[in-house]
């Protein structure tokens, strides 16, 4: 009368050997990827590649030890400008050459809509906040050096309870302060270190509820007639559907008089670094683009950003490259979509970038480009984590990105810090804003004089 | 006959029981029930490609893995500390079955972490059409232990 179940408890143990394999088949490595194949103009897009684990490997934070500092390369100098800051994100260099630092933390946390977003949040706060904080960010602090010895006699508190900050730009005596849900305008008088008068709304920008990507970039045009303005994406692949994308994942053209405004470009999921190109005049941004489609698939970009233009989000990626994620498609859109200048390389969150205008660095250094990457989460093998150069020439990229500025992971893959905003101080030094390190690096050409030749 | 039908009540005792009352049936309507939703919540976004859905079936098939993970263990007890119980012709059916939907559910509820409409199509709304299938077989095995074998019920 009994059965004996030998037959199907072996049919189990079949099954779920298959499944094992199947789940670690999926997961395999990007070893063998040439991550190098994605710089520059046309970069090499492999097919895109869904997992049931994503690939996700992040860098613990484990901050500067005493002595600690970035690696640059032969002829350059690094040292710590300033320390102890808290999150520093941006950087912006006044006309007198005091430096504003821009320190931001994430909006509150999102609103959690599916499970996955639960482990996701804590992956986040992992990765951006862990290690090193201490205290209150969400301000901007005043570092003045005036004799330009990388010393600063003055470090104060410029302008404090921002709400999450991120781009600043000054025209006249208007200071532009881009928090993540609107423009504030202050008065600035040279030599200030302090505002004391309570800014003036300027103009609304998208934030919450949700406000996925929330850092608002923000530059002036020559003549502080416009400002351009990055606004983020408030998804990976329009995940929360297109009615949360409204006027999002594109530039902002702000007519400053009137506080009229225009999408400038569209289809760009999370723009920052903007900044003039000193040759040629043109808005170049750099640009973060989607994740979960393989550790090699989106590369990020940097790009001359074209009046009108569509850069694919969420549709398609480089050009015509559809995601399959997003639906209902959008067949129109994805025809027009332009492929960017200048591919940086999958997941290196590019999130600051300037030109280097200045006379102190080498000769190849002028006109290029310096690039913060603030480093991968989503892939085994982490990218980025290092200020990159990509030389110019007439207006354009005319080369390889180089690494600068390196050794902000060590080689148990644990991070010191993380680059965010570059900028160049008056003496022609290059400034590292490191959120995690909480520090902001000066790198100084050794053949540099030592005192500045500017003399205030 | 009747002292025999008696006996066989008695050794056919659920072992995760509260007062007499077996676990494993009081937990199986919830997982059964999320697994459910979550083939009709992803054909709603199949038809109709509103997030929502998605965002539904998500929350579902990770529900229905966590509350089906503590019905089998429920099941797995009962199943593996009564001989008599694994005696029966419906019992491997019904365990085997629900292991293969439990596989499937968890390969499924990380399908559904995916962004946007792969997140369900084509992988998501298969596997959860074939876990509801596998369910209804299992359902139905599990339901012959109950009323036609008697297990974990009183004498």
């Amino acid at each position: 009368m009994r059965r004996r179940g030998r037959f199907p408890s072996q049919c189990a143990a079949a099954l779920l050997c298959t499944c094992a394999l199947t789940l670690a088949g999926c997961s395999d490595g990007d070893n063998s990827f040439d991550t190098q194949s994605q710089v520059g103009p046309n970069p090499n897009l492999p097919e895109p590649q869904q997992y049931l684990f994503p690939p996700m490997h992040l860098a613990s934070v484990i901050g500067w030890k005493e002595g600690e500092k970035p690696t640059v390369p032969t002829g350059f100098k690094i040292e710590a400008l300033a320390t102890g800051l808290q999150h520093p994100r941006s950087l912006h260099v006044l006309p007198n050459g005091d430096i504003l630092v821009v320190e931001s933390k994430s909006p509150a946390v999102e609103p959690v809509t599916r499970p996955k977003e639960i482990v996701m949040h804590w992956i986040e706060s992992q990765v951006t906040s862990g290690g090193g904080d201490t205290g209150p960010s969400n301000r901007i602090t005043l570092l003045r050096d005036t004799n330009g010895d990388g010393k600063p006699e003055t470090q104060s508190v410029f302008l404090d309870h921002l709400s999450s900050p991120f781009g600043v730009a000054l025209v006249g005596s208007d200071l532009y302060v881009a928090n993540t849900d609107s423009i504030m305008r202050y008065k600035y008088s040279e030599g200030d270190t302090k505002i004391t008068e309570p800014g003036t709304p300027f103009l609304e920008l998208p934030g919450g509820p949700i406000d996925h990507h929330w850092t608002k970039d923000l530059v002036a045009n020559k003549d502080g007639s416009l400002l351009y303005v990055g606004v983020g994406s408030n998804s990976n692949a329009a995940e929360h559907g297109m009615e949360a994308e409204k006027n999002r994942a594109a530039i902002w053209e702000v007519d400053r008089a009137s506080g009229r405004w225009r999408i400038f470009a569209s289809g760009l999921r999370n723009p920052n670094g903007l900044t003039f190109e000193p040759q040629s005049g043109a808005l170049w941004a750099v640009i973060n683009e989607r994740d979960e489609l393989g550790p090699n698939l989106v590369p990020d970009y940097m790009t001359s950003v074209k009046d009108g233009a569509f850069y694919g989000w969420p549709y398609s990626y480089y050009g015509q490259h559809v995601d399959p994620r997003v639906k209902p498609q959008r067949p129109d859109l994805v025809q027009k979509a332009i492929a960017p200048d200048y591919a940086l390389s999958s997941h290196v969150a590019p999130l600051g970038m300037t030109f280097y205008a200045a006379d102190k660095f080498p000769e190849k250094y002028r006109g290029g480009a310096f690039v913060g990457e603030h480093g991968s989460w989503n892939r085994k093998q982490l990218n980025g984590y290092k200020v990159v150069f990509v030389p110019f020439r007439d207006g354009k990229p005319s080369g390889k990105a180089e690494d600068f500025v390196t050794g902000f992971v060590n080689d148990k893959d644990q991070a010191r810090g993380r680059p965010v905003g570059v900028a160049v101080d008056k003496t022609g030094a290059l400034l590292v804003a490191d959120d995690v390190g909480n520090t902001v690096w000066r790198v100084t050409a050794d053949t540099a004089p030592k005192v500045s030749s500017a003399g205030r | 006959m009747a002292d025999q039908a008696l006996r066989s009540d008695e050794a056919l005792h659920s072992t995760a029981a509260i007062a007499r009352h077996p676990i494993h049936p009081m937990l199986v309507p919830f997982p059964i029930a999320c697994f459910v939703g979550t083939l009709l919540t992803d054909i709603a976004y199949w038809g109709t490609a509103n997030i929502m859905w998605a965002d539904f079936a998500a929350w579902l098939v990770s529900a229905g893995v966590i509350l089906g993970l503590l019905a089998a263990i429920a099941g797995a007890i009962d199943f593996f500390s009564n001989r008599l119980i694994r005696a029966q012709a419906s019992a491997w059916p019904h365990a085997i079955g629900n292991v293969v939907a439990m596989i499937l559910a968890i390969i499924n509820m990380f399908v559904h972490t995916h962004d946007g409409w792969t997140a369900v199509v084509p992988w998501g709304l298969a596997l959860s059409a074939i876990t509801v299938l596998i369910l209804l077989f299992t359902g139905w095995m599990g339901g012959s232990l109950v009323y036609r074998h008697r297990v974990g019920v009183a004498p």
